[in-house]
């Protein structure tokens, strides 16, 4: 298994997209509807990378950035926002319909379920039965028979039913902070950051702030994307904008609302992705033009507030085997009557 | 003429060289841990040390107590638990090496830390098999080390698969091919595991060993390398780094125990040759 060993892998969300991204590859977001690392989702639209395969758990508009920007072709899917009735074509309704992008239903229980199974590198893993009698099991999608199945309780029991793990080539993932090695900290909803991140083969991972190690070692709990998995940690100030990042910012319903008015309409959601995604080079650029169009006070309205967690404390006394004088508590002698003892007792061996 | 040493700290130190810069170490505490604070110090700064209870990256500064000893190292990176260490790590293929300690071992590397004698009718019931099996069944390499055990015919009860039966025979079992025990340190020499048969064979000698006494200790016709290593000294700052780190393994366990019980009469007899 390929891991990544590096103690500073910071680079540019372009960078880390033009090495680890291939055409084809399957991806999935660690994170579900919150904190989503937009950023990085529009790095990977300017890529011009095609074919990709997402596992999607739950989101609001990157799948349909994705879908019209022809970087995804598969979609295995539990949940995706949708806004308007009959009478609007959403983008994924519009690909599946025009050919564009094949689905595949699942829950949002079997879909993590296979990224957990995945994680864990087990073949399969249970799930609840009483599900197979809808059309989400029932009906195949373009995974096909690579999806799920019945075993048989080995115990005795009646047949279990099963989801088959997957390992995606990627996750892209937005946290609070990280080290430069790629120790990433999410807090807030966790919904299904871990197995998602721990599914994947190698996480890209744009973080609000780089931390020191030591602020990471200070609270080792709060580790989502652990560094040996993180083959690219790219920095990224509002890098979840316009989701909503727990500690940093509020979702922002006013930029939303823009988006959102444009997008069942073709030439309205190009219009939005050359303004916003192809219109600018990295979310540095993004924010310039944000800045430029609303002004600071938009941003500043939506900033959080702090409600700081009581911090944990893992405190012992860190008392040294040798104090600083080279003395011993447990033993009651020092460093060089140490020596003298272990020579007196004819354990030291001439070198 | 080098700085003088212990043959337990020969042991640590020679089982440092078993670690690469880079790699991730499975570690539980003992000597194992002090080899892989002596790598991290010297030729291995960036391998990461794993320990089954779920601390990811510690840095310890003293020998843990045991796996969950969070009072040895200021925090570490990653804190998961031991279903995350035996799923999402070591069965993924992340351990680059395990370390573990012997009780018995047969000559495919496999071990015994669960009875000593028949089981139904034991002389010695010893801790149990805790994440050995896991830990060498699944890390690309194993690394043993021995101090107060003892190498066997046959194992009194198999705790911990090494090679198996020998041969091709660990990975029809199941575990990942080209992985397995790497290496064996004793306080007399070191041991490899041949290629094909998988059966141990002497590598190499500690410094003053004669081939005899390995032998005296191994209870099938040793298979010996063509030319035996000599175990290379630590640097005198490597011995301060280990005394400094773990004075008890450097002492040796009989004499540590004396150390320790001599103070606790000392305490608690009100003595104390601080004050």
């Amino acid at each position: 298994m390929e891991k990544f060993m590096e103690r500073d892998k910071r680079m540019s969300g372009a960078e880390a997209i033009a090495r680890f991204v291939n055409d084809g590859d399957s991806f999935v977001f660690a994170n579900c509807l919150t904190g989503m690392p937009l950023g990085l989702v529009h790095d990977l639209i300017r890529s011009g990378k095609k074919g990709l395969f997402l596992f999607q758990q739950g989101g609001i508009e990157e799948v349909d950035l994705l879908i019209s920007s022809g970087t995804i072709d598969r979609l295995a899917v539990a949940y995706n926002f949708r806004l308007g009735g009959k009478r609007v074509t959403p983008p994924l309704d519009r690909a599946m319909k025009e050919g564009r992008l094949q689905v595949e239903e699942l829950t949002n229980f079997t879909l993590l379920a296979m990224m957990k199974a995945g994680a864990m590198g087990y073949p399969f893993l249970p799930v609840l039965g009483g599900m197979r009698v809808t059309d989400v099991i029932r009906k195949q999608g373009f995974l096909g028979d690579r999806c799920f199945a019945e075993v048989k309780d080995p115990f005795g029991g009646p047949d279990v039913l099963v989801v088959k793990g997957y390992r995606p080539d990627f996750a892209l993932m937005h946290v609070q902070r990280a080290d430069t090695a790629g120790n990433g900290q999410l807090w807030g909803a966790m919904i299904n950051s871990k197995w998602a991140a721990l599914a994947a083969d190698r996480i890209i991972l744009s973080a609000e702030e780089i931390v020191d190690t030591e602020v990471i070692m200070s609270a080792p709990h709060l580790t989502i994307a652990p560094a040996h998995k993180v083959c690219a940690v790219v920095p990224s100030p509002w890098g979840a904008h316009p989701s909503e990042l727990a500690g940093f910012y509020d979702y922002d319903m006013v930029f939303r609302a823009l988006y959102f008015a444009g997008v069942n309409d073709p030439d309205a959601m190009k219009a939005w992705m050359d303004e916003w995604i192809y219109g600018v080079s990295d979310r540095k650029g993004y924010l310039e033009h944000y800045l430029r169009k609303f002004g600071r006070e938009r941003l500043e309205a939506i900033k959080a507030r702090p409600l700081k967690s009581v911090p944990a404390d893992y405190g012992f006394s860190f008392a040294p085997n040798w104090d600083e004088r080279g003395y011993s508590e447990n033993f009651d002698m020092t460093l060089d009557e140490f020596i003298r003892f272990m020579d007196e007792r004819g354990i030291l061996r001439e070198g | 003429m080098g700085v003088k040493y212990t043959w337990d700290e020969l042991i640590v130190y020679r089982a440092a060289q078993e670690i690469r810069d880079g790699e991730i170490v499975v570690i539980g505490q003992g000597i194992p841990m002090a080899a892989g604070v002596l790598a991290r110090k010297t030729h291995a700064p960036n391998s990461l040390i794993v320990t089954e209870a779920g601390m990811v990256g510690i840095d310890p500064f003293k020998v843990p107590l045991h796996i969950a000893d969070t009072s040895c190292t200021r925090g570490y990176s990653y804190g998961c638990d031991m279903f995350d260490i035996f799923t999402t790590v070591v069965h993924r293929g992340y351990v680059d090496v395990a370390f573990l300690g012997v009780g018995q071992i047969d000559k495919y590397g496999n071990l015994n830390s669960s009875y000593i004698g028949d089981p139904n009718d034991y002389e010695m019931r010893l801790a149990g098999a805790g994440g050995a099996p896991e830990f060498a069944g699944y890390s690309q390499r194993t690394v043993y080390t021995l101090s107060g055990g003892e190498i066997v015919e046959k194992l009194d009860y198999f705790t911990t698969p090494g090679y198996v039966d020998g041969g091709n025979s660990r990975y029809e079992a199941g575990m990942p091919e080209g992985s397995g025990p790497s290496t064996l340190i004793t306080t007399k020499g070191v041991f490899k595991f041949d290629r094909e048969t998988k059966e141990m064979y002497l590598a190499g000698l500690h410094p003053g060993v004669s081939l005899e006494e390995v032998k005296a200790q191994v209870p099938w016709e040793l298979k010996v390398a063509e030319t035996l290593e000599i175990t290379e000294l630590p640097s005198e700052e490597e011995v301060a780094i280990i005394r400094d780190f773990s004075p008890e393994l450097s002492v040796g366990r009989k004499l540590s125990i004396e150390l320790i019980t001599r103070r606790v009469l000392n305490v608690l007899s009100g003595r104390n040759t601080e004050a």
